[in-house]
């Protein structure tokens, strides 16, 4: 069944619905999409230039057929929404309650997504907003990101790097640990440093990406990554040695 | 220590600094340039690379996509739906 055969054309001028989600008075708050509309440069170039919904004008458009477009457009993504929420809230639950909100959010403000420019992105915006307004108050956690250990990672890296010799020991007992342990490691962090990791390692998001997905600034995004990494390190090599890959010797060098 | 070696270590601190930008593909070309360069000289900064490297790939292979579970998606699917008609006949009714 299409959403098309649920709905009569309809050709009236374009009053905003009543489009209502579990009290959200404003979905598309927020949701301007500038910088990021040109820089196709983690998107594979698809069929861009023959896909009619990149071709879409959003005014002249009925609510059936934006539905319909928000379902062939979004749907697809379904798994990779799901699969960040899993890892940004860490329980299949959560995880389905946030990715519900995701698409009811992104639907209601689907106007506003500009035709063409990078749906998976807006939508990976959506899923952080929300998870930051809702789940964070709700289990307000306490945020690895202490202030004590900010910025002197420049002066534990460049001690870090007078050990030298052993290190690809180490590094090849990390490569063998199981994803268990990455997850595991992943899900320790603090939460901004996990999905900053999240957003470049596993999407392959640039930077200014990151910042635009994250509302934050791009020296922020770097720091969230410089030091998530540092943290995920940290946490490897001790399941590392807690597994008997390694030994103190081998970190200690 | 020689000047050369202090030289050598001033170029260390720098590429460490830096190293995590060059793994993301994010280091600007001057940047990037030297920093491969001191890599293919400097042991201790390659291996720090691959190791930077490594965790990258650890995360992607870690975090592979997983399947949504059906009942989320006809879920969003039924609330969408129910929107639309929801939408239609609120509007048609001051007609």
């Amino acid at each position: 069944m299409t959403l098309a055969s649920l709905a009569p054309a309809d050709t009236g001028a374009r009053v905003p619905g009543p489009l209502r989600f579990a009290g959200h008075s404003s979905p598309g708050a927020g949701l301007s999409w500038t910088t990021m509309t040109s820089d196709e440069a983690t998107e594979p170039p698809t069929d861009e230039a023959t896909n009619p919904d990149h071709e879409v004008d959003v005014e002249q458009e009925t609510e059936s057929e934006r539905a319909e477009r928000f379902q062939r457009e979004a749907m697809p993504l379904l798994d990779q929404m799901y699969s960040a929420a899993l890892r940004t809230t860490r329980n299949p639950t959560d995880a389905e309650d946030l990715v519900q909100e995701t698409y009811a959010k992104a639907f209601a403000a689907f106007h506003q997504y500009r035709p063409g420019t990078n749906l998976k992105a807006w939508m990976y915006r959506i899923l952080t907003n929300t998870y930051i307004n809702i789940y964070r108050k709700k289990q307000r956690q306490p945020l690895e990101s202490d202030a004590a250990e900010v910025e002197d990672y420049q002066l534990a890296r460049a001690a870090q790097h007078t050990s030298t010799g052993l290190r690809s020991a180490e590094a090849e007992a990390l490569d063998h640990l199981p994803d268990s342990d990455v997850k595991k490691a992943l899900a320790s962090i603090g939460e901004d440093f996990r999905m900053a990791v999240y957003l470049a390692d596993v999407e392959g998001y640039s930077y200014k990406e990151i910042a635009e997905i994250m509302d934050t600034p791009i020296g922020t995004v770097m720091s969230r990554l410089h030091r998530g990494r540092k943290q995920l390190r940290d946490l490897l090599t001790d399941y590392a040695l807690e597994r008997g890959f390694i030994n103190e010797a081998t970190v200690k060098s | 220590m020689s000047e050369m070696e202090r030289q050598g270590d001033a170029d260390c601190a720098q590429v460490v600094l830096r190293l995590f930008e060059y793994v993301d593909h994010e280091a600007a070309e001057e940047d990037g340039r030297r920093i491969r360069q001191h890599l293919d000289e400097c042991g201790s900064c390659l291996r720090e690379y691959e190791r930077d490297l490594l965790l990258k790939a650890l995360v992607k292979r870690a975090c592979n996509r997983e399947a949504a579970p059906e009942t989320l998606r006809s879920q969003i699917m039924a609330r969408i739906s129910t929107l639309q008609i929801t939408t239609h006949v609120v509007r048609d009714e001051p007609r």
